[in-house]
């Protein structure tokens, strides 16, 4: 024992939090994931009151409150509108894991739908400097399909050399 | 929309505490650090727990994954006995917390009420429970915390990349100034103003344009403000900054391009026309803006002031928004320096009653400072907006 007054020790709790979800997915986005798992189909919502597309589709148009609403199939191919090139490695909610980096995250106006009513997804590319506002890109289907967003693998760039609106 | 609103009576802010905020409160567990805040409010406006008739409570839950966080904080709070009520906005929360609170006291419910924000990032994730509040159906798998270098292009787009870039470095480095004047901030690296490209170039990219160096901090820390009646503030002589309005705008949550006016514009807009605000630069005296990033900052400034063109930028290069200029932006240094999420909005409700009851000691703005703005920010593009005044409104029915 010494007299020296010794600093007080932190004790911290260590925990971890493991929580397994089943979210309903509803009628609407129901029949969305329905289109994408069995018919490889991207189905938009078009709001009959305003002309509005919901994409992705929502029970009821929030600007003009209506649900007088048509499902119109639009895509898979489309001009891409914005996207960020993400380098920091964050961590995928749905599995845990830290994502690669870098990778790219895109709004897509899919090919039919009218206005601004961008998809979001990842997009594939081999020559992240070359991306731009107006490049073509199509979605890929994975091979095997659940019925949730990963249906679409990603959009991959068109090497066409056009660009869109 | 709500282009008239009246008070039953009006809203004094007497009393603002804040605990330390840094990036590892390991010292306090959540009720002691909430109680550092809740104690200063109380000496701040001159009064006891006793006095005070309802605590509103607030975090965001996700972060630290605690259930009743209110119930485990009692006593750090002083709600045992009382009234009280938990809210949680995401971001926004501070500010929903201090608009509960100027209610519940406008509309006669209570005399006294103590709004107490908190946040303790270092106990979970930060960006694992951001990305958590995207849409499950869609959107998780895609979301990168609060992160996104889309503003920082858009601006890039319209300026040119060295205008753009170095208005926003300068702003993050206004702001790291007035962070070393703020003895509670968080953060101050004592970044300096000829380093401005250097200081750009080498932090390493997060998002697109969006660097390590222009994001805001992760913070454990908490904020108490004491919201009380007319007929107490007059028994207690107390000093009040008057809560004047207030303004919540949404947005449709999982739009990402909507085509029309950001939220920011139009909770300005509604607040400036109900409170005759022609030329906010002119009529406001200092703004607490919830700035999550330099980007956002600067961009934001336009939305905010309701400027056009590039206004704003002018604003930052001549130093207008310093602490000394004509129109200062976050003397407390802002959500760069500090940002405990659940108390950041709220503490710029703080931040901006000290400065109207001039007690803000040494980031104190150098004039006299009748109006005070302040904003929070949520995930989805909410946005808050409070008005704060050292002349008591007139027009409340009481």
């Amino acid at each position: 024992m010494t007299d020296t007054p010794r600093e007080q020790e932190l004790i911290v709790s260590k925990q971890i939090l493991s929580i397994e979800q089943t979210f309903s997915t509803g009628p609407i986005m129901g029949h969305f994931l329905r289109e994408l798992r069995d018919n490889q189909r991207i189905m938009a919502l078009r709001c009959r009151a305003n002309g509005r597309f919901l994409l992705p589709p929502r029970e009821v148009d929030a600007w003009s409150l209506s649900d007088d609403l048509e499902w119109i199939e639009v895509g898979p191919e489309g001009t891409l509108c914005e996207f960020d090139v993400v380098y920091y490695a964050s961590p995928d909610p749905l599995t845990g894991a830290t994502r690669n980096v870098p990778y790219v995250i895109g709004w897509v106006i899919l090919d039919g739908v009218e206005g601004l009513s961008p998809l979001w997804h990842l997009i594939h590319t081999t020559d992240i400097p070359a991306l731009r506002h107006g490049l073509r890109v199509r979605a890929v289907f994975a091979e095997t399909r659940t019925g949730a967003m990963e249906d679409i693998v990603h959009f991959e760039v068109l090497n066409t050399g056009e660009t869109g609106p | 929309m709500s282009t008239s609103k009246r008070k039953h009576r009006n809203v004094g802010i007497i009393g603002c505490g804040m605990s330390v905020f840094s990036s590892h409160r390991e010292e306090v567990n959540q009720p002691e650090m909430i109680h550092e805040a809740v104690a200063e409010a109380l000496a701040d406006a001159g009064i006891t727990l006793a006095d005070v008739d309802c605590v509103v409570h607030g975090n965001m839950e996700l972060f630290e994954m605690v259930h009743q966080p209110d119930m485990w904080h009692s006593l750090g709070s002083g709600v045992v006995g009382k009234s009280g009520l938990r809210l949680t906005t995401g971001g926004t929360t501070g500010m929903t917390l201090a608009c509960a609170a100027d209610n519940l006291v406008a509309s006669g419910l209570h005399d006294v009420v103590l709004a107490i924000g908190f946040e303790k990032l270092q106990e979970g994730h930060t960006t694992g429970g951001i990305s958590n509040m995207a849409d499950p159906l869609w959107g998780r798998k895609l979301q990168a915390g609060a992160l996104t270098g889309t503003t920082a292009q858009a601006m890039i787009d319209e300026f040119g990349k060295e205008r753009a870039c170095d208005a926003a470095m300068k702003l993050r480095i206004i702001m790291d100034e007035h962070a070393a004047l703020n003895d509670k901030a968080h953060r101050s690296f004592g970044l300096e103003r000829r380093y401005i490209k250097e200081l750009t170039e080498n932090s390493p990219p997060l998002v697109g344009e969006l660097r390590m160096i222009h994001m805001c901090s992760q913070s454990d820390g908490a904020c108490a403000v004491i919201f009380a009646a007319p007929h107490k503030i007059k028994e207690w002589n107390a000093n009040p900054a008057w809560v004047v309005d207030h303004e919540t705008v949404h947005r449709e949550e999982n739009v990402v391009f909507t085509g029309t006016k950001s939220t920011h514009r139009v909770a300005s807009e509604r607040l400036f026309a109900r409170n005759g605000i022609t030329n906010p630069r002119e009529q406001l005296d200092v703004f607490e803006m919830y700035d999550p990033s330099a980007w956002w900052g600067l961009d934001w400034l336009r939305e905010f002031l309701l400027l056009e063109g590039d206004e704003h930028l002018k604003m930052v290069e001549n130093d207008e928004i310093g602490i000394q200029g004509t129109f200062p932006v976050n003397p407390s240094g802002g959500v760069m320096a500090s940002n405990p999420i659940g108390a950041t909005a709220l503490v710029r409700v703080a931040e901006a009653a000290l400065q109207v009851r001039g007690t803000a000691g040494r980031h104190q703005v150098p004039k006299e400072v009748k109006r005070a703005l302040a904003s929070g920010f949520g995930g989805t593009l909410w946005s808050v907006l409070m008005l704060l005044a050292r002349d008591e409104p007139q027009g409340a029915s009481q």
